[in-house]
């Protein structure tokens, strides 16, 4: 039974997927039963085995044409949308204002709240003619939370607290507070390249303004893109010299970034700080082992127009 | 909480981009510390549900870039599962456009990679239990023309070297495997694709085909005795 019990288990132990106190049996049985060990070992090596074939994986090619053909299909392709399933299908409607008891009581207060208040509006102003305009309710997918809802004592108004997501638009020039704040977050927030891209580029043009520079710092280092790690390199390139922290980061992109044409783009600008200590350590270890071959040259032709060290 | 409501960690690293972004950022930093790629997990997760909300509010953008984050990996399933490119560009394309369509019902009871893993597993499993049986034993792909070609000569591999001797050897045991995977039900050969391929934990693979961590356990266990079976001359 014990042989048996651990034959079924030696697949989850190779792959492991057994439970602490169920491997801790197993160990513990098949050092002292041969044929278990055996099995193991067995077990062990068809596993082996199956790991020595070659992998199939998809082609940088296969990936860009399948990427492709679903970027012309999604061009003609049509979402379900929310407002669409809510209009033809109620259970599923149901089914979300289960989920949502917040949501849904705010919804009906809202429609009552709204109803008393048209009615009450009405009366007041018959003769007028003129019909109130009420603030247009917010979508059900534009609310992301409802903070409050009390009602006023002794009356029926209700005052509801509720966050929305909606996009605004703003305007102003590169000085304009508001405007830097906003490209500041674009810079290392959007997960969008071509926006971190122009962000980063119109701050290039206010490189002296301290949390500018941290953020086109940040780009350098962090930035998945290589052409936005690019752009705030051409911002930082004038502080090379006086900022020890751009200076730092140039160094880091220099050493460690992927993107060659970021790394000649760094050596380029480390020039005029070459003769600085951590500059020229830098330089040397790149002339001697660079994989890059016209980083290794050049970084021995700045080496050799430096003054020798006693 | 209703019965579908899955709770899954992320346990692969197979999508390259988060992978690379990982790597650079140890990179830079030049130390390691072990909570960042727990931290990076969770920022991926905050960067996804972003794309999500987005792509459900008709943002094409958000969804491509949703895409990019798992594409590779349901590539690599879809080539592995069906054999050959122009299936596995089907089956790419019909689970992200599936996936469109219907991100607005995608209401965060489990993670999207399990999602779309779900998806794209109910397409190949479609696809293999309609195919018929292949009868070659090393898997063919046809190209543009309509030419044969074998599949195994596309594969991109470091190991080779320049041991022809060996990388031959290495075709012929690939295309063994190839034969033997291709006589397990499409079910077995889903869970041992997952487990062995993919890396999935098996309560993973249990939440994408909508079966327990036991029945994928048992499965596991008869694919593997059935592939041992078939492969018992190559030890």
């Amino acid at each position: 039974m014990k042989c048996e019990w651990v034959r079924e288990n030696i697949t989850l132990q190779v792959y492991g997927e057994l439970a602490d106190d169920a491997r801790h049996e197993l160990e513990q049985h098949v050092a002292r039963c041969a044929d278990c060990a055996a099995e193991l070992k067995a077990t062990e090596e068809f596993h082996e085995l199956l790991s020595k074939a070659p992998e199939f994986t998809p082609s940088p090619n296969l990936v860009a044409a399948s990427r492709m053909r679903l970027q012309e299909a999604l061009e003609t392709a049509e979402q379900g949308g929310f407002f669409r399933r809510l209009a033809f299908d109620p259970a599923n409607w149901l089914r979300q204002v289960r989920f949502s008891p917040a949501l849904a009581s705010a919804i009906l207060i809202l429609g009552f709240a709204g109803g008393v208040g048209t009615a009450y509006k009405v009366l007041d102003h018959p003769p007028s003619g003129t019909a109130a305009v009420a603030t247009p309710a917010p979508t059900e997918a534009s609310i992301t939370g409802i903070r409050s809802i009390t009602q006023e004592p002794g009356t029926n108004q209700i005052e509801i607290k509720y966050d929305t997501v909606s996009t605004l638009q703003t305007q102003g020039s590169l000085n304009d507070q508001r405007i830097q704040e906003l490209l500041l977050f674009a810079a290392r927030n959007n997960y969008n390249s071509g926006v971190r891209m122009d962000s980063v580029d119109l701050l290039t043009q206010e490189p002296n303004v301290s949390a500018v520079r941290d953020a086109l710092i940040y780009a350098l280092r962090y930035d998945t893109n290589p052409g936005v790690r690019l752009k705030s390199l051409d911002g930082l390139g004038s502080f090379v010299k006086s900022d020890v922290h751009v200076r730092d980061a140039v160094l880091e992109a220099l050493v460690n970034d992927s993107n060659p044409g970021v790394r000649t783009e760094a050596l380029r600008l480390i020039e005029p700080a070459k003769a600085d200590g951590s500059v020229r350590g830098v330089l040397m270890t790149l002339a001697a082992k660079d994989q890059s071959q016209y980083i290794k040259s050049q970084a021995r032709t700045m080496l050799a127009q430096l003054p020798e060290i006693d | 909480m209703p019965a579908d409501v899955c709770a899954i960690t992320l346990a692969v690293g197979t999508r390259a981009h988060s992978k690379t972004e990982r790597e650079r950022v140890e990179k830079v930093s030049g130390n390691q510390d072990p909570t960042r790629g727990r931290m990076a997990g969770q920022e991926r997760r905050i960067d996804d549900t972003i794309l999500i909300r987005e792509a459900q509010r008709g943002n094409r953008g958000a969804f491509e870039e949703l895409v990019r984050h798992y594409d590779q990996a349901v590539l690599r399933l879809a080539l592995h599962l069906t054999g050959t490119e122009h299936d596995a560009q089907d089956v790419y394309q019909d689970a992200f456009l599936k996936a469109y369509k219907n991100i607005g019902s995608f209401r965060f009871e489990c993670s999207f990679y399990t999602w779309i893993y779900r998806i794209v597993t109910n397409l190949c499993l479609d696809h293999l239990r309609k195919r018929n049986v292949r009868k070659e034993d090393a898997p063919v792909a046809k190209d543009g023309d309509g030419g044969e070609y074998d599949l195994l000569d596309q594969v991109a591999d470091g190991r080779a070297g320049a041991n022809p001797e060996r990388d031959l050897m290495r075709r012929q045991l690939g295309a063994r495997i190839s034969g033997a995977l291709e006589k397990l039900t499409p079910r077995e050969r889903m869970v041992f694709e997952l487990k062995h391929y993919h890396g999935l934990k098996l309560r993973t693979v249990g939440e994408i085909l909508h079966t327990t961590e036991e029945t994928a356990k048992n499965t596991l266990f008869r694919a593997t005795q059935k592939l041992r079976g078939q492969l018992a001359d190559m030890r």
